[in-house]
């Protein structure tokens, strides 16, 4: 286990990682009530700000990011759920697959979940929001990306932790928030700049914010994940 | 004549810049400082040996 | 008050604080451990004797002695006890940092309750701490919250450690609950910058805050004077909670079946004691 090749490592992420799609796949009711709950999200800001769409389309980046984190909450709580009703978690460590593995394919699961749900997410923004957008599809899913990986990595290490203590469901947006505020502000930050235009050549150092952030807790995560789920 | 020494004493003024009074605000601070080190100190003196309970209950 | 009395009181004031710390890191070893046979009593009288003495006459510089300063007035005074917090707030979690990383990499209950007591000072400094900036902030900027990258970074900061203590709270396993903080704590730790520089990003388009240019050489030492006397303070708090938690954890590791009933009333003040 501690001697795995990172070829062997990448081969049983990506099994894990095909197992927890194929999860998600037939739990769809789950998927589908997720995405509804992250419209309704949407959907309340704009009654909570009132019909004043210039309001609206001007925070629409820091709505799209709140939805997609709240929505992060609930979807980081379930994936380890799933392991603990059947204790897979403790059959995947026994299997043996290396801890680490299960930390990336569970980071790269939520992540593309995330993403899911953000490219979804989009189109009904833009609608429901009134919303100019100023750059193309690419700067859109480059923010996307960053800004999904960002939530995934540390949700999936405070996940791990949260679901085997008391009280979890508050317990984890209480540590994760204020971790993930530097990530939230910089993709908000992006997504505002995407929609509306950049004359000032602002977006580089956000996206330089979200690398780095990345870059800091995958790295992290990858090295203390194991730590959390040893027994 | 008047206008001018006026102008002249309001322009000592902003270039001082000099914000006047506010002890409320440091008597505040100062209490507050007091209060929460000597709160804690109880709190540490209500938990000490032999009356610590667990940390973790619910 | 002469110059020969400003650099006694400098130099009598550093070495109290620094024999105070030493001392407290020998009663940390001899003393805190349950069961300890070592008399720590004289001594700890001493530090206490010695941090109050030095606090009453650090708050009489602060407050009387100095004069004013040339743009804030009289208000500038709050720095010389919100400065010290500050700094004791950073310097205790900078040790829940070392004892974090020193947990994982061998376990010793020892560390996991420096980690405990060392969240839990830092909270209370930088609690009080942030509601000191708040409040030089209404007569000097007008209003108490100013999105000040500073306070804001600080109160991110506090609430991820309210988050961790919350996570102490809330699990029963005394090794898990030892683990899984360190790890929270880990990555507490290394956000601090990271929010740091983002929120300062953030604000870019703000003015920057003005401290005070002018200081007098009066008023860094009676800033030094408080500072020394908060870091006594931080020195006994420390001790008592590290030895309030080795207690604790003795009991938990002892008696593992006594965990789930236990004192029902008494989880209220506790909650209490991190706000």
């Amino acid at each position: 286990m501690k001697g795995a090749r990172p070829i062997s490592l990448l081969k049983t992420v990506g099994v894990l990682l095909a197992k927890d799609l194929l999860i998600e796949w037939r739990t769809r009711a789950r998927l589908n009530a997720l995405i509804f709950f992250a419209l309704a999200t949407l959907l309340l800001f704009s009654f909570a700000v009132g019909p004043d769409t210039k309001v609206l389309a001007r925070n629409a980046g820091g709505y799209l990011w709140l939805a997609l984190l709240f929505s992060s909450v609930l979807a980081l709580g379930e994936s380890f759920r799933v392991e603990q009703e059947n204790l897979t978690l403790d059959g995947l460590r026994l299997a043996p697959a290396d801890a680490r593995a299960i930390f990336l394919s569970k980071a790269l699961g939520n992540a593309l979940l995330l993403m899911l749900l953000g490219a979804i997410l989009i189109p009904v923004m833009v609608a429901l929001y009134g919303v100019t957008v100023a750059m193309g599809a690419g700067s859109f899913a480059a923010t996307v990306t960053l800004g999904c990986m960002a939530i995934s990595a540390p949700g999936t290490v405070y996940s791990a932790i949260a679901s085997n203590a008391r009280a979890r469901d508050v317990l984890l947006p209480l540590l994760l928030f204020p971790l993930i505020i530097p990530a939230l502000l910089a993709a908000a930050k992006a997504t505002s700049l995407v929609l509306q235009g950049d004359p000032m050549n602002q977006l580089g150092s956000w996206y330089g914010l979200l690398i780095g952030f990345n870059l800091i807790y995958w790295g992290l995560g990858f090295l203390l994940f194991p730590r959390v789920i040893e027994d | 004549m008047s206008t001018a020494l006026y102008m002249s004493t309001l322009l000592a003024q902003v270039g001082s810049g000099r914000i006047q009074g506010g002890w409320e605000y440091v008597w505040a601070a100062y209490i507050i400082a007091w209060a929460s080190l000597s709160l804690y100190a109880l709190s540490l003196w209500l938990r000490r040996h032999g009356q610590a309970t667990h940390d973790s209950k619910e | 008050m002469s110059d020969l009395l400003k650099t006694v009181l400098q130099v009598l004031s550093t070495v109290a604080a620094l024999t105070s710390v030493g001392l407290g890191v020998w009663l940390g070893v001899k003393w805190a451990p349950p069961r300890s046979r070592v008399n720590g009593r004289p001594v700890l009288v001493g530090m206490t004797a010695a941090g109050l003495g030095l606090l009453a006459l650090g708050n009489w510089m602060g407050l009387v002695w100095t004069p004013s300063e040339r743009e804030m007035g009289d208000v500038y005074r709050i720095i010389y006890v919100h400065v010290p917090a500050m700094w004791m707030a950073m310097l205790a979690l900078v040790v829940n940092f070392a004892c974090c990383v020193g947990y994982l990499l061998h376990s010793s209950w020892k560390t996991d309750a420096l980690a405990e007591a060392t969240a839990e000072v830092g909270l209370l400094f930088g609690t009080y701490g942030l509601v000191l900036g708040a409040i030089w902030g209404k007569p000097t900027w007008g209003t108490y919250w100013d999105w000040d990258p500073r306070l804001t970074a600080m109160a991110i900061m506090l609430v991820t450690y309210v988050a961790y203590m919350a996570l102490r709270r809330f699990v029963e396993d005394p090794e898990k609950r030892a683990v899984w903080s360190s790890v929270v704590g880990i990555i507490s730790f290394i956000n601090l910058p990271i929010v740091w520089f983002s929120v300062k990003w953030w604000r870019s388009l703000h003015q920057e805050q003005s401290t005070p240019k002018t200081v007098d050489p009066d008023m860094t030492l009676a800033l030094r004077v408080n500072a020394w006397a908060s870091l006594i303070l931080l020195t006994l708090f420390l001790l008592h909670r590290y030895r309030i938690a080795l207690a604790t954890r003795e009991a938990e590791v002892a008696m593992p079946e006594a965990l789930p009933t236990d004192v029902p009333g008494s989880r209220d003040n506790r909650a209490s004691e991190v706000a």
